[in-house]
């Protein structure tokens, strides 16, 4: 299953949000919507929910439009929020009956989660009873209980300690190999690279970068050196301008032209104590400063 | 339809769930218990004290300077204070009103002559009535006395005194005073029901969308759905509470209906005719429809609960106005009037403003079908709109919008 966001334009009012936005999300990989606050995320999803209409573009499923009483949404808002005073079995079944299941399926699947997610003894008591992060596994269920086609998990691991975040990330990776879409909107980085194959940044309502996280790494001029060294200072001094310190305390070697690569490889190798040195690939935290940033960069796929 | 049907059960569950909504139903039908048993229990206290230690009347003194006068005086006296002991004295009226200082007396007439008399009474009471009726005693003795001075039998002045009038009454339109009561209590419940339940719903959206339900509530339900099934879970409650109070109101009183005997104004409540009856239904529902969805529609653009009453005060004072128009006129005893026949066209007032009329009032059946139709149509209308402002509303956080943004917003949206 393929879904496609297709030149989306959206406004609200004089304020236009949404500029063009297409991406691809496939099944059985995770996909990664990136951006700075404003950037117009939630506007694309609630879009592809159908929470609102967009002004042109279109959601399309495997190239036809999307039909939703056919496809299947679970959503994970980043604004968590359910009823504070209702029993939690009672609201969990509410929101999946809402999503189309019958009655005993949803008991059964509500209390499948539960179980899952080692919440079985909170299922008859009040929510605004539990922790916080209990809270949270609570409203997960109520992303995934009626098993949708599509995941949309915003910021999913923000607000969890680090035994909860692990069994979040074998949820999703569960969710992942059944062929579902997951789509991830996420400020932590790390999480994204962990887990998706694809990303697409937006910037001012653009699609500033999108495609595969590996092509996109790949793209970049493979013009810069990684160097780990016990002799530093000598090749900083060799090298001059060419040569700087990273924050990790390796060096960064600029080239002219990605050309020079072989020969400097084999003159550092050959020269210095040299511990590693590699092609330098820019991780997903560089790409999303430089595309999400200010003098964020323009489109390019 | 099945997603409509799944909120409508969430909600009715919901209001049963209530503790405040089951606790008011109770506390309401345990008081209209209390009183519709009211003349039952009071009886029971009665027949006891009666039984136990007869009441002593309270004494009123009689002193009448023309002798010739005192049996006739005390004879008509002790019939029309019949609950007093009326006792004639001759004592003067120093002591006459030492004795009612001490309590020995509650008043007393001191007649000086055929047609004057002084009222001695210790407090004499907002209420106090016997004045008239000691005037109305004199005027009969005099015009007994003067009968009999003109050579008539004491029979014969009898007859004349007591001639029985035979009037009829014929209601060629409607009986208001019958009306009013059943109106009265119609218009009364409408007006708190609208107000008690449209907070309700208010509350009911506000809360989801400040505690972030929303978000997936929105994802999850169709608009349309959401705002159908949260208003008519109200409507089915408050017609169920509302069956509750009346439910019991009706059974007690049948109850008790001996005991209650002749009392008009309650006779007359549960004497609505039938075809009065559908009516109130009728408007009820749309009104309360109606109301229902405006309050709905703009509690979903308040973020924060405390700005609710703010943000549903134009509808309010909306209904108030209507409220006073249509008290107005029914206390004035004029339901026709022009002010009165604009508001029963009106969807907002016409609830009120066009039962009160067909309960009291003169109106033809087309008018009724019409003021009907419009409000049919504009509920339904207003329901959509709703909705369609709860889409757009739910979504905006931050400072309330003003009303020309939102109306911009849906007739984009």
């Amino acid at each position: 299953m393929i879904l496609e966001l297709r030149d989306i334009y959206k406004s609200f009012g004089e304020k236009q949000v949404l500029t063009g936005v297409s991406f691809k999300a496939e099944g059985g990989k995770a996909f990664g919507l990136l951006g700075r606050n404003g950037a117009g995320k939630t506007t694309s999803i609630r879009i592809l929910m159908d929470v609102f209409p967009a002004n042109s573009g279109s959601v399309l499923i495997d190239g036809k439009p999307i039909d939703y009483s056919k496809v299947g949404i679970g959503y994970l808002p980043e604004e968590r929020g359910l009823y504070p005073r209702k029993v939690i079995i009672d609201q969990l079944t509410y929101f999946a009956e809402l999503k189309g299941m019958g009655r005993k399926d949803a008991v059964k699947s509500v209390d499948y989660w539960l179980e899952r997610l080692g919440m079985t003894e909170y299922r008859n008591k009040r929510l605004d009873t539990l922790s916080k992060g209990n809270q949270q596994k609570i409203q997960l269920i109520t992303a995934l209980a009626h098993d949708p086609d599509i995941v949309i998990l915003d910021e999913p691991f923000s607000g969890l300690d680090p035994v909860n975040a692990m069994l979040l990330k074998d949820v999703v990776k569960e969710q992942i190999s059944k062929g579902k879409i997951v789509l991830f909107s996420s400020h932590q980085m790390a999480y994204i690279e962990e887990f998706c194959d694809s990303i697409a940044i937006l910037n001012a309502g653009k699609v500033a970068i999108s495609g595969d996280l590996r092509e996109i790494k790949r793209d970049y001029p493979r013009d810069r050196l990684v160097v780990r060294t016990e002799m530093p200072e000598k090749i900083l001094y060799d090298f001059g301008d060419a040569c700087s310190r990273a924050e990790n305390g390796d060096l960064l070697i600029q080239l002219n032209a990605p050309s020079e690569k072989k020969a400097i490889m084999t003159r550092l190798t050959e020269n210095y104590d040299i511990d590693e040195v590699r092609v330098f690939e820019p991780s997903l935290n560089d790409i999303f400063v430089e595309y999400a940033g200010n003098s964020g960069k323009e489109a390019q796929v | 339809m099945k997603q409509f049907g799944k909120i409508l059960k969430f909600e009715l569950k919901d209001y049963a769930k209530n503790k405040a909504f089951v606790g008011i139903t109770i506390f309401l039908v345990v008081a209209i218990a209390l009183v519709m048993f009211f003349p039952r229990i009071k009886m029971l206290f009665k027949s006891n004290s009666v039984s136990d230690a007869p009441v002593e009347k309270a004494v009123i003194l009689i002193k009448a300077e023309d002798d010739t006068l005192v049996d006739i005086v005390q004879q008509t006296f002790s019939s029309a204070f019949s609950d007093y002991n009326v006792q004639m004295t001759d004592k003067d009226t120093d002591s006459i009103k030492q004795d009612i200082l001490d309590g020995n007396a509650q008043c007393a007439f001191v007649l000086t002559g055929p047609a004057s008399y002084t009222y001695y009474v210790n407090n004499l009471s907002m209420y106090d009535t016997n004045q008239a009726t000691a005037a109305e005693v004199l005027q009969q003795i005099y015009q007994m006395n003067t009968m009999l001075d003109y050579g008539m039998t004491p029979e014969q002045a009898l007859d004349v005194m007591t001639l029985p009038i035979d009037g009829q009454v014929e209601t060629l339109g409607k009986d208001q005073m019958q009306n009013f009561f059943y109106t009265y209590i119609m218009i009364f419940a409408l007006y708190m029901v609208i107000l008690l339940y449209g907070q309700m719903v208010a509350m009911s959206v506000a809360t989801e969308k400040s505690s972030r339900a929303m978000e997936l509530l929105i994802t999850s339900a169709k608009p349309i759905n959401m705002m159908f099934g949260k208003v008519l879970a109200a409507c089915a409650a408050g017609l169920v509470q509302l069956a509750a109070i009346f439910g019991s109101a009706l059974l007690f009183y049948n109850i008790n209906q001996s005991y209650w005997g002749s009392n008009e104004i309650i006779g007359s409540i549960f004497a609505i005719p039938p075809e009065l009856l559908g009516y109130m239904l009728v408007f009820f529902l749309l009104g309360f429809l109606i109301y229902a969805f405006l309050f709905g529609a703009i509690s979903s653009t308040v973020s924060k609960l405390e700005d609710i009453n703010t943000a549903v005060q134009p509808v309010t004072f909306l209904f108030v106005i209507g409220f006073i128009v249509t008290m107005i006129s029914m206390s004035s005893g004029n339901v026709d009037t022009t002010l009165m026949k604009v508001c029963s066209y009106i969807p907002f007032t016409s609830p009120m403003a066009m039962f009160t009329r067909i309960a009291m009032g003169t109106v033809a059946w087309y008018e009724i079908i019409a003021s009907i139709v419009i409000l049919v149509g504009s509920t339904v209308g207003i329901g959509i709109l709703s909705a369609k402002i709860y889409r757009v509303g739910v979504l905006l956080y931050g400072t309330p919008p003003k009303l020309p943004a939102i109306i911009k917003a849906v007739w984009k949206a």
